[in-house]
């Protein structure tokens, strides 16, 4: 970068940013946090809350470090007397009408106002006489409830309808102390981001109705993760309470979804949470299925690659992991295979005031993942392949009974790699539990070429294992083998062995935002993609 | 091999039983008429307030089975915030939150199992309702173990007095 850098002293620590950054930002790089409610990094900065008053050298008076640009040898105090007693000010004005249900409210713990007042609020009110404003509990849409007692006004929920959505419907409506977040009378809060607003409230005021009551802040478990909703690949966190995962929350990655997810990525959990998952091995035998080992299940899975006559279908789930789809593909090398991967679409839903971020129409995280490792998007040339087919391999699709109706009048052996376990699949020679994204680790490709790494968030069912593994040891083969992988780094070193695309980078390169994978179009074979879309 | 005996040559009056037996009965004797010191249990109990010899009264501070305390209108006071699950040591309350027809929070299910609980009174210290209160109470017999699951009607239900963990006189205990 060829950009202008200035250096400033902040609170004593010298750090050198590029002119016109703010101060706030500034002292974020010096790792100072400015206390702050309506200034976000992904919204413009109204200054409203005088909340990240700090002092300034030089300066007569205390000056807002959201909108100030940092200047050549400014010298900026956060932590003097001044500016703390400037925000104990700003904090005791807050908590005037801010009622005291922190017991019941669903941000405690993770509640800004709480924080900063633990931090450096009064110990004490001195406005007990006066009764507290009181106002109803308001319904802003399907999933969004305004608690009007608890806002402090910082207006980022109506910037980002106003700016970011370009979709108004929320407004600041009176004025003085009686001032509250109006809504318009002919609109709901119903866009198809608006859940955004839930993580943008610094305060409990606007809640999710999904997530009422459910768990405290405290309670919750976070897993750096991968939204599995669409091929946008917009970074979350997915947080589990006991083992079960109760909502997803977008992670800041400036490069591929900002601070922002969509609320179809956000209520896309439910099958996380599945009851009904296969638990063990499954091998036919006869009529009926028995349940074995993983020993004796992998055998069997030889058998099957090695038994089979003329050619193989893959039948995958765009949700597999890049290290799933590959190793499963690179398990039947030596037969002629056709590997197509399911993609379910939906309507497209952009978000207006960030260029290229959008519920895609695709809505399935891991299409190109897919192709890259030689997978067909083209589901009818996968079942049409069936009926001439010797081995099928379901890799946890989810069959329609048209889909069902190709398997059972294939000739075909069936494998099934699931996650659940359909009743109309009850011919099948083989079942093999296998995890969801949510237990297991593993990589996504999004629609840019940017591969993400998702962890494990919550403990498999029963002996159900990564689809990685499973296709990892029937590779190795049986007997104790170096080459098996155990971790999805080995997994995806080994898709390096065979597709070159992925040979330069690593677990460790692609760290907690990706990395986008540099070498163009490369020859896979059975790739019949006709994508639609602009990259 | 012999063994050889010495026998001691004892006045009369002091080997001889009879005094010592005529000496504890003596005792015997004058404490029949003395102020009686056994608590006839459990047709006797404690009152909570000293009343002489035969009664005893247990510390305010005593911290037994719970107890929770109800509103004006009966319900529970608890509006399931989820700290006293989160501070408790043995791990024994269990807490489901809720919605009530008002569209309060309330605790769906709310059950501590006093087998498990090791009675240290943290579930009453960070009760910001006062709600849960561990109890000035020791009778806690049962003819079940799982009748040991107190359940929430059954906290509620309880009329013992609560406990005031610390001494209001002195609360630093200094």
């Amino acid at each position: 970068m060829t950009e202008e850098l200035v250096t400033v002293t902040i609170d004593g620590l010298q750090v050198s940013v590029p002119k016109g950054t703010t101060i706030i930002e500034a002292a974020k790089q010096a790792g100072i946090l400015v206390p702050h409610y309506c200034y976000h990094p992904s919204l413009p900065s109204p200054a409203v809350c005088r909340m990240c008053l700090v002092e300034v050298e030089k300066a007569p008076k205390l000056m807002p470090a959201c909108v100030t640009a940092v200047a050549e040898g400014q010298v900026v105090r956060v932590d003097s007397e001044k500016a703390k007693k400037a925000r104990e000010g700003v904090l005791e004005l807050l908590l005037i009408n801010h009622p005291l249900d922190c017991p019941i409210c669903d941000q405690a713990g993770e509640c800004e106002l709480q924080d900063y007042v633990f931090q450096e609020g009064r110990a004490g009110t001195r406005y007990s006489e006066y009764a507290k404003r009181f106002s109803p509990v308001e319904d802003f849409g399907p999933d969004v409830l305004y608690v009007p007692n608890r806002c402090i006004l910082c207006t980022r929920c109506v910037r980002f309808m106003e700016d970011v959505a370009e979709d108004p419907v929320l407004n600041v409506s009176d004025r003085g102390d009686r001032a509250y977040i109006g809504i318009s009378s002919e609109q709901l809060l119903d866009h198809p981001w608006a859940g955004n607003v839930v993580d943008l409230c610094p305060v409990g005021s606007l809640i999710s109705k999904d997530f009422l009551h459910k768990a405290r802040a405290w309670d919750l478990d976070k897993t750096a993760s991968v939204c599995p909703g669409c091929t946008q690949g917009c970074n979350i966190t997915i947080d589990t309470r006991d083992d079960i995962v109760v909502r997803l929350r977008p992670r800041p990655n400036l490069e591929v979804n900002r601070h922002f997810m969509c609320d179809y990525g956000r209520m896309n959990y439910r099958w996380l949470n599945r009851g009904d998952r296969i638990e063990a091995p499954l091998v036919r035998d006869g009529g009926h299925h028995v349940a074995t080992d993983w020993d004796t299940a992998l055998d069997r899975l030889g058998q099957l690659i090695r038994g089979t006559s003329g050619s193989a279908v893959i039948l995958a789930t765009g949700r597999a992991s890049t290290e799933s789809l590959g190793l499963v593909r690179r398990m039947l090398d030596r037969i002629s295979v056709t590997a197509v991967v399911q993609v379910p679409s939906g309507e497209e839903a952009p978000l207006a005031a960030v260029p290229n971020l959008a519920l895609r129409a695709e809505r399935t995280p891991n299409v190109t993942g897919a192709e890259l490792v030689g997978y067909g998007s083209d589901w009818t040339a996968g079942l049409l392949e069936l009926a001439s087919a010797g081995l099928v391999i379901v890799l946890d699709a989810e069959l329609s009974q048209s889909d069902l109706d190709f398997i059972a009048q294939s000739p075909a052996s069936v494998v099934l790699l699931g996650t659940i376990f359909p009743e109309e699949l009850r011919n099948a020679d083989l079942v093999l539990p296998i995890t969801t994204m949510a237990e297991e680790n593993g990589s996504y490709v999004n629609r840019d070429r940017r591969i993400q790494r998702y962890n494990q968030a919550k403990s498999q069912p029963g002996m159900a294992r990564p689809a990685w593994w499973v296709a990892g040891e029937a590779i190795a083969g049986p007997g104790p083998s170096a080459s098996a992988p155990a971790t999805a780094a080995e997994a995806f070193e080994l898709l390096g062995e065979r597709w070159p695309v992925f040979a330069a980078t690593s677990y460790d390169d692609m760290g907690f935002t990706g990395r986008v994978l540099m070498e163009p179009a490369i020859a896979s074979g059975g790739s019949k993609s006709a994508r639609v879309g602009t990259l | 091999m012999a063994i050889g005996v010495k026998i001691l040559k004892r006045p009369e009056r002091e080997v001889s039983y009879v005094r010592a037996t005529l000496k504890g009965m003596a005792l015997t004797f004058k404490h029949m008429f003395e102020k009686k010191v056994t608590m006839q249990y459990p047709e006797e109990k404690s009152t909570g307030s000293d009343h002489g010899m035969g009664q005893w009264t247990i510390s305010p501070r005593w911290r037994g089975t719970h107890r929770m305390l109800t509103d004006e209108q009966g319900r529970s006071k608890c509006v399931a915030c989820g700290l006293c699950p989160q501070i408790c040591p043995a791990n024994c309350i269990k807490l489901v939150p809720g919605e009530d027809e008002r569209g309060d929070r309330y605790p769906l299910i709310y059950e501590i199992d006093e087998f498990r609980c090791v009675f240290c009174g943290y579930c009453q210290e960070v009760c910001p309702e006062e709600a849960i209160h561990v109890g000035v109470h020791y009778e806690n017999a049962e003819y079940s173990r799982d009748r040991f699951v107190y359940d929430l009607e059954r906290l509620s239900s309880q009329t013992h007095a609560v406990s005031t963990l610390w001494d209001p006189t002195d609360p630093k205990g200094e």
